[in-house]
């Protein structure tokens, strides 16, 4: 255990990670900037009172993204504790401020949250044939014990948060075969149902991690057309992400960072009205849009990431139907020539597509005959990322590749077809492809030996 | 000192024989909890079962309470008063909308459904689902002045323009009685769709429209439809059956004003869809139906759930005086929904029929239209306006209440509180779990969705398993399942407490399970609570018609018309022992299909089994009939194949006959016999 001084942080302190120096462009992939960097802190202060402001991670070389639990008791955080060292997940008593280290693994760790139940949730950076060189998610028990790996793809992953529903909330940002923009990916605590949940305008870049608040909205900052500067400050609803977008902060000029939801009227943000001003802690007003008085400034550091000691309530435990005796998932598609109304010409105008192809990050799994009605029903290995893309008669590409997928071991998961609109629910149709066995992925095996699980 | 050690010696002799015997009265107490509620980590308490499953007796009677259960309601014309139909309380409920209070309660029927008012407002008539009449009551006096005889299990109620005829759409025998009300007779009887329920005239009066909430027969995997039903109100005669596809519980119906739109509640289930996903609407959706009232009108769905969210069991609407909104309650998830009309207009005039197809699926289409949500109590169902569009009553079937709602302010104003019991009792919070459809991943459905009214919806789904095209399984019933474990088609849950624990969460509902303390509470409501409506249609005073007692003999027959013995596990009442006629064994009665996983399936219970279409584990069998004239050929479903088409016309009047055990005077001999075997 390393002790921090020997105070407490008390129901109702806010607590920042600070920067000493400014942070202009997060890089998503290797994680410098305010992730990985020298000399961040966490600090603690009680509203009102910022000159009460105490550092909490002395005696880290590095420490930053700080979680609280539910009961308001503890905090994650990431940290290195000497220079050169491996980032890695440590938890602080909040009572007496004393650490323990969650985490002792290869790779930096960092932006860890608590999961309802007794796991965590953070990202690591992993590095292997799968995922070519990338940030996963990975869960652990409160020990650090039972490590488990939950995303497969080349794509990282950054800034979880755990919404109210009991899923997670994460920065993804594709990698392999080409750099894509950071949008917001939502799945189950166990790595299933992996889906958009939120994408911004092309060129966008997403500052800040998401935010839930009392009132249904998910907030957090994001710039524009790859321009770091200014960080606007976005509310979405978490009814319906992609298409209730405001930029809460656009009469006010300033350059935001991060955002602290407290109550629907009232939220914290991490802001600087100048580029030659350190980012510091503001009020804002979200339904009048305005920024109120500043709450906590620092003339050597840029103030970031601040989280409420608070008890609050936990998050739905959603069951999961990962079984690690299963070797594979199932994915059932409804119709690859299925066209949303909403399609541009290019794709309205395509060829009819007959075949797939199932194609991971260096090979081809394989081509598959649709069905009739354009549907398909795979059984594909578990954990390893696959793309799909559509093939005419001739076997000539008419769409895709799609994003990544992947399965976890006994995944059922459902999509409506290739272009769908991802606000679509299925027809109430009976597809051809479920009246026959699934076609198992890679198409060279013919059979896999593994259990067989009754979920109903 | 003695006084000490004659205290302290006797304490610490029992607290050693405590010590000693904690242990094993604890393995003891952990081992008949894990076998009564076949699960290995329910809390060892006593209460659960020993208190509140009693359904009879002393302590059934101090844990139970009686409840009104306000249903559907009316307004006076003057909106002074409203006229609440009370469910449970067998009432008719008279409430003053100033002082709040009631005033008046009125005996009716059994299980009250509706109430619709005379023109003049002097007269109300309530429709009594389970006594099979409408009572007819004197506003002035209070009193019921008139009983009058309907179809099977009245709902919804409409009164001819010239308010000389009163229609009533009966649910259970899925038809329309025309009741002329000069003589308090039934002049016609009009075939309906498949449980007919809402029921409303049109703007000018000339047509009567009646939704449905069960789907036309159809077999697995075909388009679901269910039906409008359109009559004509002069003529008295149906004119047009439309179809609504891939949609049902179509519960009820309002018009605007200017007589250009229908505009009826609905839900788009996904039962053709293996159940393998909540997420993105991959098990229900909901919304409402639209049909434009003039020639070659088009029929829309919109869906009022959003991507994430979404509003099950929508069941009424009102729309106010100007035409411009719309009102409908959502059952589900408390809630009522504000609508804007002219948006929706404006929406289907702009769209090509491809468009509003590729919407009635869409979950964002409802950001077009939708205006606000507004929090109800528990359980919102009948919703009514005021005179003056200004003010909507919400009928909170769970909660007692009427909650009053601004339609100006769009918010909650006030509650009038009925009177009735003022305690939760643990099976009535079950109930409202039942209902609610919090307990599903981002309150998609509700128990209730499939099992309306605690019965089944008549649906068939795909419900996956090892594959994905596996398992096609017919919705069963909750109604008196108490007495009949196992649970689920293949009988592999044995207690209402697995079948309802980590397993329904981890593939039905997908999201966190029931607490243990709303395991408890919702097993007691089942266990204790749901009983089937009297067999008014086929059995309604216990006395056979002669057909039922000559099925009734060959329900019981122990050799066939050939004269051979019919072996003892071929014969009906061996498996279909009374009182619930199931034996709770498992059997393979020849049905199993290529799809199916496993090849024993749970016996079910026969009561009211009349109305459980479709029949067998896969709801192969759209009638009774269809289960031996296309499925029991191999005569492992018992020895039909002797019997002439008369004869098993008999058969089949006799299991239309079965009901309730509350209703039989006795179990029967037979079943005694059948055990004895």
């Amino acid at each position: 255990m390393v002790s921090c001084k020997s105070k407490s942080v008390k129901n109702g302190m806010i607590i920042v990670t600070e920067a000493p120096r400014n942070t202009q462009t997060p890089d998503f992939i290797n994680g410098e900037s305010r992730r990985y960097f020298p000399g961040l802190r966490i600090s603690a202060f009680k509203p009102g009172k910022p000159s009460s402001l105490t550092v909490l991670t002395e005696k880290f070389y590095s420490a930053s993204t700080p979680k609280i639990s539910y009961d308001g008791r503890y905090m994650l955080f990431a940290a290195q504790q000497v220079k050169n060292e491996l980032w890695q997940i440590w938890e602080m008593n909040l009572d007496n401020l004393k650490c323990r280290k969650i985490t002792s693994v290869e790779g930096n760790c960092t932006d860890p949250d608590y999961l309802p139940g007794s796991r965590l949730v953070f990202s690591k950076l992993t590095v292997n044939d799968t995922v070519k060189t990338a940030h996963c998610l990975y869960t652990c028990n409160s020990d650090g014990s039972d490590l488990r790996q939950i995303t497969f793809s080349p794509q990282t992953c950054f800034a979880t948060t755990v919404l109210k529903d009991g899923r997670l909330l994460t920065v993804n940002r594709q990698i392999v075969p080409n750099e894509g923009d950071p949008i917001f990916v939502v799945m189950r605590p166990d790595g299933t149902k992996a889906d958009l949940f939120y994408r911004g305008a092309a060129g966008n870049n997403l500052i800040s991690s998401a935010h839930e608040t009392s009132d249904g909205k998910i907030v957090f900052t994001e710039s524009e057309k790859g321009n770091r500067q200014p960080g606007n400050l976005v509310s979405i609803s978490y009814n319906r992400p992609l298409h209730s977008r405001i930029n809460l902060g656009s009469e006010t000029g300033v350059d935001f960072y991060n955002v602290l939801p407290l109550r629907p009227d009232n939220y914290l943000v991490s802001c600087r009205k100048t580029d030659s001003e350190r980012f510091a802690l503001y009020e804002f007003d979200p339904v009048k849009k305005s920024l109120g008085q500043e709450v906590l400034s620092d003339p050597d550091y840029d103030i970031l990431d601040a989280v409420l000691v608070e008890k609050c309530e936990k998050p739905k435990k959603l069951p999961s139907e990962v079984d690690h005796q299963v070797k594979t998932g199932l994915l059932l598609c409804q119709d690859i020539n299925f066209i949303n109304e909403q399609m541009t010409d290019n794709f309205a105008n395509a060829g009819k597509s007959l075949k797939i192809e199932v194609l991971g990050t260096d090979t081809t799994y394989g081509v598959v005959q649709v069905e009739e009605d354009g549907s398909f029903y795979l059984k594909v290995m578990a954990d390893i990322p696959f793309r799909i893309r559509t093939l005419d008669e001739d076997g000539k590409v008419v769409n895709g590749p799609c994003s990544w997928l992947w399965l976890r071991p006994n995944e059922r998961r459902g999509c409506i077809g290739c272009h769908e609109d991802p606000e679509l629910a299925p027809e109430n149709r009976v597809s051809l492809a479920i009246k026959n066995p699934p076609v198992i992925i890679p198409v060279h095996i013919t059979e896999v030996k593994e259990k067989i699980v009754e979920l109903e | 000192m003695r006084r000490y050690f004659k205290f302290i010696i006797p304490v610490a002799i029992l607290g050693v024989l405590g010590s000693f015997l904690y242990k094993p009265y604890h393995r003891w107490a952990r081992e008949h909890v894990n076998y009564i509620t076949a699960t290995d980590d329910h809390p060892p308490g006593c209460t659960s079962c020993h208190l509140y499953l009693k359904r009879t007796g002393v302590i059934s009677k101090i844990v139970n309470a009686s409840y009104y259960s306000p249903f559907n309601l009316a307004v006076s014309n003057d909106g002074r008063d409203l006229y609440v139909v009370a469910e449970e309380g067998n009432a008719l409920l008279v409430v003053d909308t100033e002082k709040q209070r009631v005033t008046h309660k009125v005996e009716v029927g059994n299980r009250p459904h509706s109430v619709i008012l005379s023109k003049g407002g002097e007269t109300a008539y309530i429709s009594n689902q389970w006594s099979d009449n409408v009572s007819v009551v004197d506003l002035a006096t209070f009193k019921v002045t008139d009983t009058l005889k309907t179809g099977g299990g009245p709902a919804g109620l409409a009164l001819s323009t010239d308010g000389k005829y009163l229609y009533t759409a009966n649910s259970f025998s899925s038809n329309l009685s025309v009741i002329d009300l000069s003589t308090g007779t039934e002049r016609k009887r009009l075939t309906a769709g498949n449980n007919p329920a809402g029921m409303q005239i049109n703007a000018d009066g000339s047509l009567i429209f009646v939704t449905s909430r069960r789907t036309l027969s159809a077999p697995f995997g075909d388009t679901i439809r269910c039906e409008v039903t359109i009559v004509n109100d002069n003529k008295q005669r149906v004119v047009e059956r439309r179809d609504i596809k891939s949609a049902y519980m179509m519960e009820n119906i309002a018009f605007t004003p200017s007589g250009d739109l229908a505009i009826m509640t609905l839900v788009r289930p996904k039962n053709n869809v293996p159940t393998i996903q909540v997420e993105r609407g991959w098990m229900m959706t909901n919304g409402i139906g639209i049909i434009e009232l003039k020639p070659s009108g088009r029929t829309v769905q919109l869906l009022l759930d959003e991507p994430n969210a979404y509003y099950a069991d929508p069941f009424d609407i009102a729309i106010t005086p100007d035409g411009k909104r719309a009102f409908v309650s959502h059952a589900g998830v408390d809630c009522i929904s504000v609508i804007d009309i002219e948006a929706i207009r404006k929406l289907i005039a702009e769209s090509t029929d491809r468009a509003l197809d590729t919407f009635s699926n869409h979950l964002g289409i409802s950001s077009r239209f939708v205006l606000k949500r507004i929090p109800t109590g528990a359980n919102p169902k009948g919703i009514a306006l005021s005179p003056d569009g200004k003010v909507l009553y919400v009928a909170e079937h769970l909660e007692d209440r009427i909650g009053v709602i601004s339609t100006e302010r769009l918010e909650t104003i006030g509650s009038i509180h009925l009177g009735g019991s003022g305690r939760i009792t643990v099976a009535r919070r079950g109930r409202r779990l039942l209902n609610n459809a919090g307990h599903t991943f981002q309150n998609q459905y509700s128990c209730y969705t499939c099992h309306p009214d605690a019965h089944e919806d008549g649906l068939v789904y795909n419900m996956a398993s090892k594959d994905m095209g596996r398992n096609i399984t017919n919705t069963q019933s909750l109604r008196n399942i108490g007495d009949t474990p196992p649970y689920k088609w293949n009988g592999k849950n044995q207690t209402v407490y697995k079948q309802d624990g980590m397993r329904f969460s981890t593939v039905l509902t997908r999201t966190e399970a029931f607490s243990y303390k709303e395991l408890d509470a919702l097993t007691a409501y089942i266990m204790t609570g749901i009983p089937n409506p009297p067999n008014l249609q086929y059995n309604p005073n216990g006395e056979m018609t002669e057909a039922q007692e000559r099925g009734k003999a060959i329900f019981e027959r122990t050799h066939d018309f050939k004269g051979y013995e019919i072996p003892v596990v071929n014969r009906c009442v061996t498996c279909h022992p009374a009182p619930y006629y199931t034996n709770k064994q498992m059997a393979d009665v020849g049905t199993l299909a290529l799809s199916d996983d496993t090849i024993l399936f749970d016996t079910p219970h026969l009561n009211n089994i009349f109305a459980s279409p479709p029949y067998l584990h896969d709801g192969r069998a759209a009638t009774l009939e269809e289960i031996w004239t296309l499925f029991g050929k191999t005569e492992q479903h018992g020895s039909v194949n002797d019997l002439t088409k008369i004869q098993l016309n008999d058969l089949v009047e006799y299991l239309k006959s079965l009901r309730d055990v509350e209703y039989e005077p006795k179990p029967s001999q037979v079943q005694k016999a059948s055990f004895s075997h």
